[in-house]
């Protein structure tokens, strides 16, 4: 960790077009350590392209991006070693078992005492039975468990999340709440979500987004829920 | 658009309709026939064109190289639009250079088509080769459809001395080469004017690209204000 | 290599031959196809002419370079499929490393095919061989492989981004390969000869050599362009 109080995320003025139209218009984006950031908005909003530039799978076309102090593109490498992504499926191998999956991870993150790692992560997910059954053979909410399992492998500093709560079980998403409620002081989490309460619930900050830019951004703290659905159906009208 | 790339491409183009008036003038009315021991008469003069519209065409794959090289270090739109353009024409040219060239096979072996000329068979992988950058192009998406675009140009532009001399040893094995290219053979009357034609296509590819990339850039400008309008 | 890429170069090489292992989807296939076309140039071309030895070089080039075109293919399929794409480039494994493990298992699958397919297509076209001859072919396999390999992981890279996957690859690919198929078949041809032409061989060996190095080296210049997004 070359610094460790750089900021997680910090960007200003992205821009990704999509054939001929902006999906991101020009959008600032800081997340500090320790600090939960939730980005909502309708459909087509921007806010999963948002989401893949700052996870370094998409490429900005213009403005500046850094992750952890690292510039981006030219040091993600570096920052990648402290990232963690989840969307809407658990991305991993259906054919292989969950042990496999895991220990492929661990070798592409060069996580040591991976075999440790690998079964404490299981465990922590409710899948050390099945660990060496093929994912194919696991229901959605146990694949999306793995993910999660994925996910926190390599203790990431920086959790991305895509809609995260998309065919998670009850106990699968009581995990993911946990993850986000004890985030600690050196990580940081953001969030992409259409669910205004999880939003406002699990976050510290909530940036709404609207035809690629941002309309508005204000904490949680002090915000209930019947006032920001007033507030998001004004902003996204 | 700026009065200075008009004055430009006027220029050019002009320089051009006068290299290929004074080609097509001294090709046909000036040159000797090639009446020599073993010449092919009045057929001989496609020559002149076919070589020079095949050169012209790897100068167009070159421009598209570099100009893929240039897009990868530093990502603008006009570079990927030299890259297309280039592409384009080369493949034209390309395209012109194997018509000419089985014209000339027709008439000097009587038959449209011979395999064991290597720079006829070498061409129509050419063509194959760039076809494909447009296949390539269609199927992939903004920003991504430019970088890809310029890394294929890049691997086309490598694969084609490779294909040449693959034509070539596969066929001196087959059966000896027969046929070399009689371009350093000609006399001088012949060769001044193949310079000239040589020169008249090369102005010719640069004014096309001129001309398309102020088109392309006149697009973009549209596409900009566009966007600005519909954002109000 | 360092340590860890070296690592993640395994990890990924073994992720490929597990996956082919449990569903033997990709090997089974390419195979299948070859026999087919090896058998439709029999009745194509072969009864038509009554000596088959001269042209079967040629003839197991072309089968095997299409058949790898459907391996190719295969290639990322998985990723796609299963989303797990994006969960590989967000890991921070060096491009060049994801490349050089793709061609490996291209590699290998490519020989798993050809253990078979070379030798039921020998005895298919030429009228007696020496095991020398086969040694011959073998290394012929080998760095044909080795190119094919390449530029199928670097094109194959390309069109899994595009929308139109399957139409494009052999498009893109088949025209950059030939090369490779006239000196791989002239390389199988001068091997089964009798006598061999030795020097016949090592020419075509030679430029299937040049024509890998020269297309790893536009590999490693382009790859990280096309597999980051």
């Amino acid at each position: 960790m070359r610094h460790p109080d750089a900021p997680l995320v910090d960007a200003s003025g992205l821009v990704r077009g999509f054939g001929g139209r902006r999906a991101v218009d020009g959008v600032d984006l800081q997340v500090a350590p320790g600090e939960r950031v939730a980005v909502v908005g309708p459909n087509g909003a921007g806010k999963t392209t948002l989401l893949r530039i700052a996870a370094t799978l998409l490429r900005r076309e213009a403005g500046t991006l850094s992750l952890l102090g690292w510039e981006i593109p030219d040091q993600a490498q570096q920052a990648r070693r402290h990232l963690g992504y989840l969307g809407h499926d658990p991305m991993v191998y259906l054919d292989l078992t969950a042990q496999q999956n895991l220990e492929l991870f661990a070798d592409l993150y060069g996580i040591d005492d991976a075999s440790e790692c690998i079964t404490a992560a299981l465990s922590r997910v409710g899948l050390l039975a099945r660990s060496h059954d093929a994912v194919r053979t696991f229901s959605r909410g146990m694949g999306q468990r793995l993910g999660i399992a994925r996910l926190t492998l390599h203790a990431p500093r920086l959790l991305l999340l895509d809609e995260p709560y998309t065919g998670l079980d009850s106990r699968g998403a009581r995990l993911l709440d946990d993850l986000v409620a004890d985030v600690g002081a050196d990580r940081g989490i953001l969030m992409v979500t259409h669910e205004l309460d999880r939003a406002l619930t699990g976050a510290d900050r909530v940036m709404v987004m609207h035809r690629g830019r941002v309309a508005a951004e204000f904490p949680t703290a002090g915000t209930d829920l019947p006032e920001f659905r007033k507030r998001y159906a004004e902003l996204t009208a | 658009m700026t009065d200075a790339a008009v004055r430009r491409v006027t220029a050019l183009g002009a320089l051009t309709a006068v290299l290929i008036g004074a080609s097509v003038v001294g090709l046909f009315l000036v040159a000797p026939e090639d009446n020599g021991p073993g010449g092919e008469g009045q057929i001989q003069r496609i020559f002149y064109f076919h070589v020079s519209i095949a050169l012209v065409s790897l100068l167009a794959f070159a421009v598209a190289f570099i100009a893929g090289a240039a897009y990868l270090r530093r990502p603008r739109p006009w570079w990927d639009d030299v890259v297309l353009i280039s592409i384009r024409l080369g493949l034209v040219f390309a395209v012109l250079t194997v018509i000419t060239g089985s014209i000339w096979a027709k008439a000097a072996w009587g038959r449209w088509w011979i395999w064991s000329d290597p720079r006829l068979a070498t061409y129509t992988l050419v063509v194959l080769l760039y076809s494909a950058y447009f296949v390539l192009r269609s199927s992939a998406e903004g920003e991504r459809q430019a970088r890809f675009s310029a890394v294929y140009a890049i691997i086309a532009f490598i694969s084609v001395p490779i294909s040449f001399y693959a034509v070539r040893i596969a066929q001196s094995v087959v059966h000896p080469v027969v046929f070399t290219s009689k371009g350093a053979a000609m006399p001088n009357s012949m060769l001044i004017w193949f310079v000239i034609a040589l020169a008249g296509m090369a102005a010719l590819f640069f004014t096309l690209l001129q001309l398309e990339l102020i088109q392309h850039r006149a697009q973009r400008a549209l596409q900009e204000v566009k966007l600005r309008l519909e954002r109000g | 290599m360092n340590p860890s890429a070296r690592r993640q170069y395994a990890a990924l090489l073994r992720k490929d031959l597990r996956l082919e292992y449990r569903t033997r989807e990709t090997i089974v296939a390419m195979g299948l196809f070859s026999l087919v076309v090896t058998i439709l140039f029999e009745f194509t071309v072969g009864e038509r002419i009554g000596n088959t030895s001269a042209i079967a070089g040629g003839i197991i080039w072309a089968t095997l370079t299409l058949g790898a075109v459907l391996g190719v293919g295969r290639t990322w399929v998985p990723e796609r499929e299963q989303r797990v794409l994006d969960a590989i480039l967000i890991a921070p494994v060096p491009r060049l490393v994801m490349m050089m493990a793709r061609t490996t298992a291209l590699v290998l699958f490519l020989l798993g095919v050809q253990v078979v397919v070379v030798p039921l297509a020998i005895v298919f076209f030429v009228n007696g061989t020496s095991p020398a001859s086969l040694v011959l072919i073998a290394g012929v396999c080998i760095l044909a492989d080795v190119c094919i390999g390449i530029m199928g992981a670097l094109l194959s890279s390309m069109s899994v981004f595009s929308r139109t996957r399957e139409l494009v690859l052999p498009v893109l690919l088949l025209p950059s390969l030939i090369p490779v198929v006239i000196a791989a078949g002239g390389a199988t041809d001068a091997a089964l000869s009798a006598p061999r032409q030795m020097a016949e061989y090592r020419g075509y060996c030679l430029f299937l050599a040049v024509y890998a190095v020269i297309f790893a080296l536009v590999a490693y210049a382009t790859f990280d362009y096309i597999l980051d997004d």
